[in-house]
C-alpha cells in the first residue's frame, strides 16, 4: 500500500471567525496565513523524511480552512522545496478552469519535477460551484469535456482546434509537452458512473474519496468492470482512496478525539436557501446509484485508532476495496495549532508506515 | 422535426456521359459537397450551411439510384468526372467539401484543378486510414453504432436497399485505394489551398488520430476536433459542424482569429 499525505495549507484563525460562508476577506490574519504557508513546507519535508510516498494537494476556493485556491502554485512551491516525494495534484477543478491552461500548467509541473507528478481532475464539490458561478446543471458535462480536452492537448502531435459544447479553441499547441508519454499518471476523481466510465475509456486511474469501505468497494468494482469492458486492467496504484484519519497513541485517545469532532459544528454553513438550490440542481451518483450531494456537511472519519488498529484497518481496506494508494487527511479535532498534526504524522510515519508496505 | 435537407431541390447534370444527380439549396458562395461511401445523405449540417452558401451536394455516379458505375476506374478519375459536373453547373471556382470517402475525391479534385478551389473542408476524411480499415457495413443498428456518437439520439437509420448497397460497394472497393495511398500522399505537400480537416472525438470508423497526418502533409491545413461527435459529424453535432465550416470557408486561414463576443452586458 502506498500512503499519500493530503496537505491542505491548514489555517488556524487567531480569533473567532464569522460562521457564514463565504468568510469575509477582511478577517484574514496575515500572520496566521504566513504560518499556514510555512507549515505547508515544514510538513512536506517532514513526511518526505518519514517515508510517505506521496503528498497530495487540492483546489479549494474562498476557504478559511484550506488556503489552496491554486493547486499548481502549491505544487510548484512543493516541487522546489522537496527532494523526491511524488506530488499528486488532485486536482484542478476542471469544470471551472480553462482546460488548455490546465494542460499547460500541469505539463510545466511535469517538466519541473520529472517523474514526480501525478494528476487528478475533478468536477469539484457542490458548494464549490458558487465560487466561480458555475451552473450546477452544466458541471458534469463541462468536466467531461474539459478532461477530454486536457488529454488531447497533451497527446496531439500537431496544433489543433477544438469545437466543443462548452469550450471552443481554434488553435491549441501546448508547450512544454509532458515529460512522460502519453502524459503523467492521471486520475479521474469521483465515484459516479460517469467518472468510472471516463477513466476506463481513457485508461486513467480513479480517485474515490471519504466514503466507507463498502461504498468504495462498490465503486472500484464498477470501475474495474468498465476497464475490463474497454479491454484493460488497472493496477492497484491506479486507484486512490482519499480518507479522513484520526490516529493517536491509543484507541481510547483516538475515540475521545472523534467524540470532540462529533460535538463540533460543521464549519461555514451555507444559507439554507442556497444549500437547497444547489442540492436540487446538482446531480450525483455512486456507481450509478443516486445520492444527495453533500453541501457543507461533515465527512466521515474512515480510519481511527492507535497504530495497531490503523494497520488492521488499512489491511482490511486494501483487501476489501483493492485501492493501492490511500491519501490521508489527518484530523486533529480541537487543536488550535498544527502541533498535534505534526505529532499525528510522526506517529503514523514511525508506527504505521513501516508495517503496511507489503499490504 | 422537419426532415434534414427538406428545402433542397433535386436536379441532374451530365458529366462524362453520366447523369449526375445533385441536391441544391441556398445562396451565396458555392459550396460543393462530395458524400461518403454510404451515398448522398443530407444532414442537419447541410440545412445550416445553406443559410450562408449555395450548397450543391452531388451524388457521385454509381451511388443511390443511378446505374451501376463500372466505368470509373479509380479515385482520380472520379474526381475528374465530378470536376466536369461542377463545370456543367457553370461554376468557375468554388469551395469544396468532402465527407469520409468523398474527402479523398475532394483532395484529388483539388490536386487536379487547384486554381478553381478556394477552400477545402474534409469531414472525417478517409484518405489516410489505419491498416485494415473497412467501410462501415452491416445492419442499420450496426451502421448507426459505427457512424454516430449517440445512435439513440439520431433515431433509426434508413439504408438503401441491398442491391443499391452492393452496387455502390463494388465501386467503393475499386476507388477507395490503399489505406496509405503513397501517390496521393506524395502530392499533398503541393496542395496549398486552405484546408480544414474535421474529426469527431469519438469517430468509430476513422480514428481521429489520423487527423495529424493531413496537417503534416499539407502546407495550409487546419485540424479541428469536434467534441463528442462520431464519424457523421454533421449529423451528431450539426451546429458545431456548420459554425466552424462556415467560418473557415468565409475567412479561411483567418478563422483562427476569434470573433466570438464575450461581453455579457454592455
Amino acid at each position: 500500500m502506498k500512503i499519500s499525505y493530503f496537505e491542505t495549507g491548514r489555517y488556524h484563525a487567531p480569533g473567532n471567525m464569522p460562521r457564514a460562508w463565504p468568510a469575509p476577506p477582511e478577517v484574514y490574519d496575515r500572520e496566521a496565513g504566513a504560518r499556514a504557508y510555512r507549515g505547508m513546507i515544514e510538513r512536506v519535508r517532514f513526511i518526505e523524511e518519514l517515508g510517505f510516498d506521496w503528498v497530495s494537494l487540492s483546489e479549494h476556493h474562498y476557504s478559511p480552512h484550506r488556503l489552496t485556491p491554486a493547486p499548481v502554485v502549491s505544487a510548484a512551491h512543493v516541487v522546489a522545496t522537496s527532494q523526491k516525494i511524488t506530488i499528486a495534484v488532485l486536482g484542478p477543478i476542471v469544470s471551472q478552469s480553462n482546460p488548455v491552461q490546465v494542460a499547460e500548467n500541469l505539463a510545466m509541473l511535469d517538466n519541473l519535477a520529472p517523474g514526480r507528478l501525478v494528476v487528478g481532475m475533478l468536477r469539484g464539490t457542490t458548494g464549490e460551484y458558487l465560487s466561480y458561478g458555475l451552473n450546477p446543471t452544466e458541471a458534469r458535462e463541462r468536466t467531461t469535456e474539459a478532461m477530454e480536452l486536457v488529454l488531447k492537448a497533451w497527446t496531439e502531435p500537431q496544433p489543433f482546434g477544438w469545437q466543443g459544447r462548452h469550450y471552443q479553441f481554434r488553435t491549441v499547441s501546448v508547450w512544454p509537452r509532458p515529460t512522460r508519454q502519453p502524459h503523467p499518471p492521471t486520475y479521474a476523481l469521483g465515484s459516479s458512473r460517469e467518472s468510472c466510465e471516463f477513466a476506463a475509456r481513457h485508461r486513467l486511474g480513479l480517485g474515490v474519496s471519504y466514503a466507507p469501505f463498502d461504498v468504495v468497494a462498490r465503486v472500484t468494482r464498477h470501475y474495474r468492470e468498465r476497464c475490463a469492458h474497454h479491454g484493460w486492467e488497472p493496477t492497484p496504484e491506479q486507484i486512490i482512496y482519499r480518507a479522513n484519519i484520526i490516529v493517536a497513541a491509543s484507541d481510547d485517545e483516538a475515540q475521545s478525539l472523534l467524540e470532540a469532532q462529533r460535538r463540533a459544528r460543521a464549519p461555514f454553513p451555507l444559507q439554507a436557501g442556497v444549500r437547497d438550490a444547489l442540492i436540487e440542481l446538482d446531480s450525483r451518483n455512486v456507481a450509478g446509484e443516486a445520492r444527495t450531494p453533500n453541501v457543507g456537511g461533515m465527512l466521515p472519519t474512515n480510519f481511527i485508532g492507535g497504530p495497531d488498529a490503523i494497520v488492521e484497518q488499512i489491511e482490511r481496506c486494501g483487501a476489501e476495496t483493492g485501492v493501492g494508494v490511500i491519501d490521508l487527511l489527518f484530523q486533529t479535532p480541537g487543536a488550535g495549532d498544527t502541533g498535534s498534526l505534526m505529532a499525528s504524522l510522526e506517529l503514523f510515519g514511525k508506527q504505521v508506515l513501516p508495517r503496511i508496505r507489503e499490504v | 422535426m422537419v426532415q434534414a435537407g427538406a428545402g433542397f431541390i433535386e436536379s441532374h447534370v451530365e458529366a462524362d456521359g453520366f447523369l449526375v444527380r445533385y441536391m441544391e439549396a441556398g445562396q451565396g458562395p458555392a459550396l460543393v459537397h462530395l458524400h461518403g461511401a454510404g451515398g448522398l445523405r443530407l444532414t442537419p449540417g447541410h440545412d445550416l450551411l445553406r443559410r450562408r452558401f449555395r450548397v450543391i451536394a452531388f451524388e457521385m455516379p454509381g451511388f443511390g439510384s443511378s446505374a451501376e458505375n463500372t466505368r470509373t476506374g479509380d479515385m482520380p478519375e472520379m474526381a475528374a468526372t465530378m470536376a466536369r459536373a461542377v463545370d456543367a453547373l457553370g461554376l468557375d471556382s468554388f469551395n469544396l467539401m468532402g465527407t469520409s470517402f468523398g474527402g479523398k475525391t475532394a483532395l484529388w479534385l483539388a490536386l487536379q484543378q487547384p486554381e478553381r478551389v478556394h477552400a477545402i473542408v474534409l469531414e472525417a476524411p478517409a484518405a489516410i486510414r489505419p491498416q485494415g480499415t473497412e467501410p462501415p457495413s452491416g445492419s442499420p443498428e450496426e451502421m448507426a453504432r459505427r457512424l454516430y456518437a449517440h445512435p439513440e439520439r439520431v433515431g433509426p437509420i434508413s439504408l438503401p436497399d441491398p442491391a443499391v448497397r452492393a452496387k455502390a460497394g463494388r465501386l467503393v472497393g475499386r476507388l477507395r485505394g490503399p489505406d496509405r495511398d503513397v501517390d496521393l500522399e506524395n502530392r499533398l505537400p503541393s496542395l496549398a489551398i486552405p484546408t480544414l480537416v474535421l474529426f469527431g472525438t469519438v469517430d468509430r470508423v476513422i480514428p481521429p488520430e489520423m487527423g495529424h497526418f493531413y496537417k503534416e502533409l499539407m502546407p495550409n491545413c487546419n485540424l479541428v476536433f469536434v467534441y463528442d461527435a462520431g464519424h457523421a459529424i454533421s449529423t451528431d453535432r450539426p451546429e458545431a459542424f456548420a459554425e466552424v465550416v462556415a467560418d473557415f470557408v468565409e475567412r479561411r486561414d483567418a478563422f483562427v482569429v476569434s470573433q466570438t463576443e464575450t461581453v455579457i452586458h454592455p
